[in-house]
């Protein structure tokens, strides 16, 4: 592999100990790829946080936890810098309304202490898993890491910019580094598309194009890359926001090609293989409706856990929430939950947005999700989401019902605490 | 080429990308295993709804794995059971992608990559495999043969 002066002078530690630990993993990593050389990070964002996985370390010093579970060293090494712009990702913990999440005042300043170095470090406590939407925003061609697998898709998709799906260490490791391998996304014939999904539906909704999402990552071969065409001049950010999370949990693509909108695919001839597509599969209204009946519980009844905002909704989103509630009431047995990154409920603070959804017995809620903090309200026996992404995951984690559906079939249930199409 | 050595030992080779060797039986995952939901990090079983390998735990099994899916941090679920002391005693990748390679840098068990050959159509769970990181090497001792 070849390294840089400066790259190898990390290595002999004229950078510090945690950036030679960080730059000696980046290695290791690009050598199990196959990588002749890395790249340099701008960007980074991380999952930042005291998340459940952490436990498996059983040490009360932080330092010890960070330095295994962030950078796979055995020894302590405390994370003092980070090398490149960095924000976070989502952390278990919504660090305004804690309590509404069943969280104690322990696991908050448990929380707020690994957030605290992380700021310390240079990272931007944004918490959100949305970055695009919060000044996280790479060029074309621009490399960078993350820790949100539908963010990947976004800012590689969309505009073109350099990121692989490579997971918490990696990121965390780049971060301080600020180098990943030159491999996969981060090279242009490592992103070609090999599978090209014909919509023959007609996608609409944020949940048709949740649903699309879903449908397209359950038919793509691993290390496929898939081009959508046919109709798809619907899709806009907030529709793909939701089609890339839907995407990224059924499946592991780091970048989806569609056909006349993203800028790598203006042509099917520009964005394809040279050696040709792999296979072509259709979508129809029929391979929706099988996505949404994996979804969403069959029997029909009460809820009384809603969680709308996955991924984390824009302001767009929350004034269409806000509207719907203004005048009414959450039902007595619903806990109502909306999810967004805090520079957003700042945008909905100034608008009163926030004000009429707790007025309609709502919360607006920041930094985290169910599925991140893995907490829902206590005796939950149905919950609902407007999130295949939601949906999916969380249905393992609980013997509680689980429902699927657009954001006004779950705000009608807030409403009436019942579940029914 | 694989290479059949009598009627039990075949050799595929690939890119060994972690050093070592390791033995142990095969756990054979052609359906990749998704990140968040996808493995119980305190016993290491399968807990992905509906997985071929659901309920079958990774500890100590030669883990042979097509990819990753889902979250981002799909290596941190096997880093958090290593932890703990589960993990696969060896990986065999056919083809490595960010994920499993992130996971395989997490595990540091012997790892062999970019097999030359279709390891789904020769290893079978159960059967009997070792894994030489060094040399790049999959030797597989047919279960069905071991009486």
């Amino acid at each position: 592999m070849h390294l840089s002066e400066e790259e190898l002078s990390i290595l002999d530690g004229q950078g510090g100990p945690l950036k030679r630990k960080a730059l000696e993993f980046i290695v290791n990593y690009a050598t199990v790829l196959g990588a002749d050389s890395l790249c340099r990070v701008s960007k980074a964002h991380l999952f930042c946080g005291a998340h459940h996985y952490l436990k498996a370390v059983r040490s009360k010093d932080m330092d010890e936890v960070m330095s295994e579970m962030w950078f796979c060293s055995p020894d302590k090494i405390p994370f003092d810098a980070v090398g490149c712009f960095s924000q976070s990702d989502c952390s278990p913990v919504d660090h305004l309304n804690w309590s509404k999440m069943g969280c104690c005042e322990d696991e908050f300043r448990e929380n707020e202490r690994y957030l605290d170095r992380c700021l310390k470090a240079g990272v931007h406590l944004v918490g959100s898993c949305v970055p695009y939407m919060t000044g996280f925003i790479p060029v074309r061609g621009e490399h960078y890491v993350t820790t949100e697998s539908h963010a990947v898709l976004m800012m590689n998709s969309l505009w073109g910019a350099c990121s692989n799906a490579d997971g918490i260490e990696a990121a965390f490791c780049s971060a301080v580094c600020a180098r990943t391998p030159l491999w996969g996304m981060h090279v242009p014939e490592g992103r070609k598309g090999t599978h090209l999904f014909s919509v023959t539906c007609k996608p609409e909704t944020v949940e048709d194009w949740d649903l699309l999402g879903y449908a397209v990552g359950l038919r793509l071969p691993p290390h496929s890359i898939p081009i959508l065409a046919g109709n798809v001049e619907g899709a806009d950010m907030i529709r793909l926001k939701s089609c890339f999370a839907a995407m990224a949990t059924t499946s592991g693509p780091e970048l989806c090609h569609i056909l006349g909108i993203t800028p790598e695919a203006p042509t099917l001839a520009a964005c394809i293989s040279p050696s040709g597509l792999e296979d072509r599969v259709e979508i129809g209204p029929r391979q929706l409706r099988e996505a949404r009946e994996i979804l969403c519980d069959k029997q029909a009844g009460e809820v009384n856990y809603i969680s709308l905002g996955c991924p984390h909704y824009s302001i767009d989103q929350i004034s269409e929430a806000a509207t719907f509630l203004e005048g009414r009431k959450v039902h007595e047995n619903v806990t109502l939950h909306i999810w967004t990154a805090l520079p957003i409920k700042a945008v909905a603070d100034r608008c009163g947005y926030t004000k009429t959804i707790e007025d309609a017995g709502g919360t607006l809620m920041v930094g985290s999700c169910p599925l991140v903090s893995e907490r829902w309200p206590a005796g939950t026996r149905a919950m609902a989401f407007d999130s295949a992404k939601q949906a999916h995951y969380i249905k393992p984690l609980t013997s509680a019902k689980v429902f699927f559906g657009n954001a006004g079939e779950c705000l009608q249930a807030s409403i009436s605490g019942k579940w029914g199409r | 080429m694989g290479k059949v050595m009598g009627m039990e030992t075949i050799v595929i080779r690939g890119r060994g990308a972690i050093p070592g060797i390791a033995s142990g039986p095969a756990m054979v995952c052609r359906e990749t295993i998704q990140g968040w939901s996808g493995i119980d990090e305190t016993t290491g079983k399968v807990i992905e709804k509906g997985h071929p390998a659901e309920g079958q735990t990774i500890s100590d099994v030669v883990l042979v794995l097509s990819g990753g899916k889902g979250s981002n941090g799909w290596s941190s679920h096997f880093h958090a059971a290593r932890i703990r002391g589960i993990s696969p005693c060896a990986l065999v990748l056919p083809k490595i992608d960010s994920r499993t390679g992130v996971a395989a840098v997490v595990c540091g068990v012997p790892t062999v990559v970019d097999l030359q050959e279709d390891p789904f159509k020769v290893i079978e769970s159960g059967d009997l495999v070792t894994v030489d990181g060094t040399s790049g090497t999959v030797t597989i001792r047919k279960a069905s043969h071991d009486g």
